[in-house]
C-alpha cells in the first residue's frame, strides 16, 4: 500500500510574515491534513536571549497568522535544541507523511551564523521534505534590510 | 487538530538553576571591585561583602516567593507592578534597566582594566594610552557583546558552564594558595563603620545577578525546593569566595597600592605564586615566572567574568524591557522580535547603545557600580513590599508553592526591606551639614547628597514622572495595596441605589439586541438607566486630537450608532444616556467607564469565536469580560431573539447569576423561563443521577433568588454535550454562568455547557457576576476606618 505524500504534511514557520506566505505557496496545492510547528529554540545550560514567554507569544502570532490563511491546520509549539530538532521531533509525533518548508533566502553569511537550517532540515529529516516555492520575497519583506 | 502544545521541555534541575545564577554572580565585581572596596572601607570591607550578601539572602527568600507565584518574564519587575501597581512598577521598571545598563557598564571597563594589562607589554602605542585604552576596549567589548546577542550567536551559551567551573576553580586556587601563603592584614577598620556601611552600596551591585534564576522559574524542575535553593545557594557561594578574596587581596598587598590598582586580583597572585616556587618539585622555576603566570591567568579569568556577567545584564534588561512591553507601561515597538534571528534586537540594540554612552562619557567605574546597586536597593526594598501585599491581599491567582516559612515571616520582608532603605541612605547621603542660602534665608540640611544618590534620585523621578507622563493613561492602574489594608473580606461597593448597565456598542446590526437585553435587566429595578457607549480607536504613534480631525467620518458613525441606540431605548421605553469617548484601546476604556459610572452590569455583544489562545474573545471583550468589577453579560446573537428562555444550571459559580438574568429576560417578553440540568448516568442507578440534577437546580434557583421558574427538567444521558444542544434547539434564548478561573479562556468555555452555548445557534447569554477588582487603596482605608 502506498500512502499519498500529503495525507499528513507538517510545516515550520518562522515568524509571522513567513507563516503566511508559507500558508498561502501552501494553498496552492491539494493536501489532507497539515499541522503547523513553531520551534522555540532554547540552550540546555544558559540564559536564552529570548525569553521563553516572549518566545512563545512571537509562536503564536505565527501559527494564527498560519491558521488565517489555512484555518483547518493543527499546531503546535515545541521547545528544542534547535529548530531542525523540533520540526523533526513534531514530525515524528504526529506520524507526518512528509514535512514542507519554503526556504528563506539570506545571504551567505546569514545562512552560515544560522547553521543553514534548510539544509540540515533536508539532510537530517527521516521522511520527505517538500521545498514550497517563493521563499526569496523575504529578502525584501521580512527582513526589512536588517541582516548584514 | 492538536492542541497539546506549549510544553516546554526544557526541565532545569538544582545544578542548572544554581549554575545559571553562580554565571551572573561571580562576574566583574570579584575581580574589579577588591580596590574600590579596599579603597573605601579597608580590610573591612569584607564586612560589606559579607553584609551585602546577608541583604541579598533575605531579598532570595522574598524572590523565591514571588517567582514561585507568579513566574514570568522580568522578574522583580513583574511582581512590583503586578502588587503595587504601575508607579511602583515604573519605578522598578526603569530602575532595573538602568540599573542593569550601568551593570553592564561597570562590567565591560572592568573587562577594559584587566585586558589592558596583558596587552600593553607586547603593543607598544597601548601602553602610552591606557586610560583611552581600557575605555576603548571596554567600548569595543560591549559592541561586541550587543552583536553577538543581536545575531542571537548560539554557540555563546554553551560557554557558559565551563566559564563557571573555570572561575570557581581559579577563585579557590587563589584562596587556598593566599591562605597558605599567611596573609596578614594591618588595621582591620581605618575608616569607621559607616564607611563599612556605605561600600555595601558600593560592592551591592555584583550580587544582583541572583534574579536571574527567579526569571526562568517556569523552566525550574520542582520549583518550591530548586528555586529557592539554587537562589540561596548563588547567594552564599559568591559571598563567601567575596569575602575570601577581600581577605587575601588586602593581607597580601598593602592598602595604598591595593586601593590604587585597577587589576587588584591580578596583583595578589603575582605576589603570592613566587613564595611557592619552592614547593614545585623536580624542576626549578623562577619565581618571577610564577608571578607572571598568576597574574596572566587571574587576568584571564576576570576578562570571562567580566564578559559572562555583562552579558547576563544585557539579556535580563531585554526581558524587563519585555514584561514592561507587555503591561503597556513601556512602547511594545522595544519588544520587535527579529525575523531572522529571532532575538528581542531592539531592545538589545538600546541596551546596548546605552552602555556604549556610558562608557563613551566617562562615567567613574565605581559611580556606575554604586548606581547600579541603587537601583537594585531600591527594587529589592519593593520586592519585599511586594511579598507583605500579596500575602495581605491574597489574589486568587497567587499560589506560590514556595512560602517563606512561618517563623521567617514577616520578619524576613521587614528586615529586608528596612536593610535595602538602610544600604540606600547610607550610600546616598554623607553626614556633613550642608547649607542652602538665598537671599536672606539660608537653610541647613544635616547631610549631603552623594553623586550615587543624586543619580539615583534623579532616574527614580524618571520612573515617576514616566508613569504620569506616558504609563498612566495606558497600563491598566491594579494594584493590591489596597486589598492588602481593607479589612478582609472586601465586598464589593454599593452604588447611589441606581442600577446601571453599560453597554458598549459598536455595531449597528447587534445594537438592538444587547439594549433589548439590557433594558430587560434594567427594568427589573425601581431606578435603572442604561449608558451605552462608543469607542474610537486612536493608535499609539498618534495624539487623541490630532487623529480626530482626520478621522470626520468616524466621528460621524459614531454619532449614527449613538443615535440609534437612543432610538431604540425610546421604542423600549427605558432610560439611556451615551457617551462617545476617543481612547487608545476600547477595552480599557469600557472598563474606566464601569467604573466611572459604577455601573451594575456590562452587557458586551461577541460575534463568535475567531483566533485563539491570544485574544479568547477579541481584544476589546477580553479585558472587559475578564476584569470587569461588575456583572459581566456577554452576548451571542443568535437566530431570533426574546422568546423562552433556557437556563443551563451546572456547578459553576455563575449559575444563580445566569438564572437571575435568564428570568429578567423572560419577564420582558412574557416568555417561559425553563431551569435544565443534564447529568451523564455515572455509577449507580439512573434515579440517583436524577436526584443529583434536581438538586442541582434546586441549589441554583434558590441562590439566585428568582420565583420559581416556569419548567425545570433533568435529563440523564451518557452524551451530555449532545443531550444540551439538542435541549437547546427548543429555546429561543440560552443562560448560562461562566466558571471562576483565572486564565479567560477556560473562565469562558471550560465548562461543558458553556462550550454548547458557543455551538449552538440560539442566542447566548454568558454570565458571571462581579470579579473581586482590587480596590483602589483610598477605598480600602475608608473601610478600615469603617469597621
Amino acid at each position: 500500500m502506498t500512502d499519498s505524500l500529503t495525507e499528513h504534511l507538517v510545516v515550520p514557520v518562522a515568524n509571522e510574515a513567513d507563516a503566511t506566505r508559507t500558508a498561502r505557496a501552501l494553498q496552492a496545492y491539494e493536501f489532507d491534513q497539515v499541522t503547523v510547528v513553531y520551534v522555540i529554540e532554547h540552550t540546555a545550560d544558559a540564559i536564552d536571549i529570548l525569553s521563553p514567554e516572549q518566545a512563545r507569544e512571537h509562536g503564536q502570532d505565527a501559527l494564527e497568522a498560519f491558521r488565517a490563511v489555512i484555518p483547518d491546520a493543527g499546531s503546535e509549539t515545541v521547545a528544542a535544541a534547535d529548530v531542525v530538532d523540533g520540526v523533526l521531533a513534531v514530525a515524528a509525533d504526529v506520524d507526518a507523511t512528509a514535512i514542507a518548508f519554503q526556504p528563506r533566502g539570506g545571504s551567505r553569511i546569514v545562512q552560515l551564523l544560522s547553521g543553514d537550517t534548510a539544509l540540515r532540515l533536508v539532510t537530517e529529516a527521516d521522511r520527505p521534505v517538500i521545498a514550497l516555492p517563493g521563499g526569496e520575497e523575504d529578502e525584501s519583506e521580512g527582513a526589512r534590510g536588517e541582516d548584514t | 487538530m492538536s492542541e497539546a502544545d506549549q510544553e516546554l521541555a526544557r526541565d532545569l534541575g538544582f545544578l542548572e538553576a544554581y549554575t545559571i545564577g553562580l554565571g551572573t554572580m561571580i562576574g566583574a565585581g570579584i575581580f574589579v571591585l577588591p580596590s574600590i572596596a579596599a579603597k573605601a572601607a579597608g580590610p573591612a570591607s569584607m564586612i560589606s561583602f559579607a553584609l551585602g550578601g546577608v541583604v541579598s539572602l533575605l531579598a532570595a527568600l522574598s524572590l523565591s516567593e514571588l517567582a514561585t507565584g507568579m513566574p514570568k518574564a522580568g522578574g522583580s519587575y513583574y511582581y512590583v507592578n503586578r502588587a503595587l501597581g504601575p508607579f511602583f512598577g515604573s519605578i522598578v521598571g526603569w530602575g532595573m534597566w538602568a540599573g542593569l545598563t550601568f551593570a553592564s557598564a561597570f562590567y565591560m571597563l572592568g573587562f577594559g582594566q584587566y585586558l589592558l594589562p596583558l596587552l600593553t607589554p607586547h603593543v607598544d602605542f597601548l601602553a602610552s594610552m591606557s586610560g583611552l585604552g581600557k575605555t576603548v576596549a571596554a567600548l569595543v567589548m560591549a559592541a561586541l557583546l550587543t552583536g553577538v546577542n543581536y545575531y542571537g550567536v548560539k554557540e555563546t551559551g554553551s560557554l557558559q558552564n565551563v566559564i563557571v567551573i573555570t572561575l570557581v576553580g581559579l577563585i579557590l586556587g587563589f584562596l587556598t594558595l593566599g591562605l597558605l601563603s599567611g596573609p596578614s592584614i594591618g588595621e582591620f577598620n581605618p575608616e569607621g563603620w559607616p564607611a563599612v556601611a556605605a561600600t555595601v552600596g558600593t560592592v551591592y551591585v555584583t550580587f544582583i545577578g541572583f534574579e536571574v534564576i527567579a526569571t526562568s522559574a517556569e523552566e525550574i524542575k520542582n520549583p518550591s525546593r530548586n528555586l529557592p535553593l539554587a537562589m540561596i545557594a548563588s547567594v552564599v557561594t559568591p559571598t563567601i569566595l567575596y569575602v575570601g578574596v577581600m581577605f587575601v587581596s588586602t593581607g597580601t598587598i598593602p592598602l595604598d597600592v591595593l586601593a590604587a590598582s585597577e587589576v587588584p586580583v591580578k596583583l595578589a597572585a603575582e605576589e603570592i605564586l613566587p613564595g611557592f616556587a619552592s614547593a614545585i618539585p623536580f624542576v626549578s622555576v623562577p619565581s618571577s615566572l610564577l608571578a607572571a603566570i598568576g597574574g596572566t591567568v587571574m587576568i584571564l579569568g576576570a576578562v570571562l567574568a567580566t564578559v559572562s556577567s555583562a552579558n547576563a545584564s544585557i539579556l535580563s534588561a531585554a526581558r524587563v524591557n519585555f514584561a514592561m512591553g507587555r503591561d503597556e507601561i513601556l512602547i511594545d515597538w522595544l519588544n520587535e522580535v527579529h525575523d531572522r534571528f529571532r532575538t528581542p534586537y531592539r531592545a538589545i540594540s538600546v541596551t546596548g547603545i546605552l552602555t556604549l554612552v556610558l562608557i563613551g562619557i566617562g562615567v567613574g567605574v565605581g559611580t556606575l557600580a554604586e548606581v547600579a546597586s541603587f537601583m537594585y536597593l531600591v527594587t529589592y526594598a519593593l520586592v519585599h513590599v511586594a511579598v507583605v501585599v500579596l500575602r495581605r491581599a491574597n489574589p486568587d491567582s497567587y499560589e506560590p508553592t514556595f512560602r517563606i516559612p512561618s517563623v521567617l515571616y514577616p520578619v524576613v520582608p521587614i528586615l529586608g526591606g528596612l536593610a535595602c532603605v538602610g544600604v540606600l541612605i547610607q550610600m546616598s547621603t554623607r553626614m556633613v551639614p550642608y547649607t542652602l542660602a538665598v537671599g536672606g534665608l539660608s537653610v541647613t540640611s544635616p547631610f549631603q547628597l552623594t553623586v550615587v544618590g543624586g543619580i539615583g534620585i534623579v532616574l527614580v523621578a524618571f520612573g515617576v514622572a514616566w508613569y504620569y507622563l506616558y504609563a498612566r493613561d495606558r497600563a491598566p492602574s491594579e494594584t493590591l495595596v489596597g486589598e492588602a489594608i481593607a479589612p478582609a473580606p472586601a465586598t464589593a461597593a454599593d452604588g447611589d441605589g441606581t442600577y446601571r448597565v453599560v453597554v458598549p456598542l459598536a455595531n449597528p446590526a447587534s445594537e438592538r439586541d444587547l439594549l433589548r437585553l439590557a433594558a430587560a435587566s434594567a427594568r427589573t429595578h425601581e431606578d435603572s438607566e442604561i449608558v451605552a457607549i462608543n469607542v474610537i480607536e486612536v493608535p499609539d504613534q498618534t495624539s487623541l486630537a490630532q487623529d480626530l480631525t482626520f478621522e470626520e467620518e468616524r466621528v460621524e458613525r459614531q454619532q449614527e450608532l449613538l443615535e440609534a441606540a437612543r432610538d431604540i431605548a425610546a421604542d423600549l421605553d427605558v432610560g439611556l444616556r451615551t457617551r462617545a469617548i476617543v481612547g487608545r484601546e476600547a477595552g480599557s476604556v469600557v472598563l474606566d467607564m464601569i467604573a466611572e459610572e459604577d455601573a451594575d452590569q456590562v452587557v458586551v455583544g461577541w460575534a463568535g469565536p475567531r483566533g485563539r489562545r491570544e485574544h479568547v474573545l477579541g481584544s476589546t471583550v477580553d479585558p472587559i469580560v475578564s476584569r470587569a468589577s461588575c456583572d459581566v453579560t456577554l452576548v451571542k446573537r443568535g437566530e431570533r431573539a426574546g422568546g423562552d428562555v433556557l437556563v443551563l444550571a451546572g456547578e459553576g459559580p455563575y449559575a444563580p447569576v445566569a438564572a437571575r438574568r435568564g428570568t429578567e429576560y423572560a419577564a420582558a417578553t412574557d416568555g417561559t423561563v425553563t431551569v435544565c440540568n443534564v447529568q451523564p448516568p455515572g455509577d449507580g442507578e439512573e434515579s440517583t443521577a436524577t436526584e443529583r440534577g434536581e438538586e442541582l437546580v434546586e441549589a441554583v434557583i434558590e441562590q439566585a433568588g428568582i420565583d420559581d421558574p416556569d419548567e425545570t427538567r433533568v435529563v440523564v444521558d451518557e452524551d451530555v454535550k449532545e443531550t444540551l444542544l439538542s435541549i437547546a434547539g427548543e429555546y429561543e434564548t440560552i443562560c448560562v454562568g461562566a466558571t471562576r478561573s483565572s486564565a479567560l479562556a477556560q473562565a469562558m468555555f471550560g465548562s461543558l455547557p458553556e462550550r454548547v452555548a458557543a455551538e449552538t445557534d440560539r442566542t447566548v447569554a454568558v454570565a458571571r457576576g462581579p470579579e473581586e477588582s482590587p480596590l483602589s487603596i483610598g477605598e480600602a482605608i475608608a473601610r478600615r476606618l469603617e469597621s
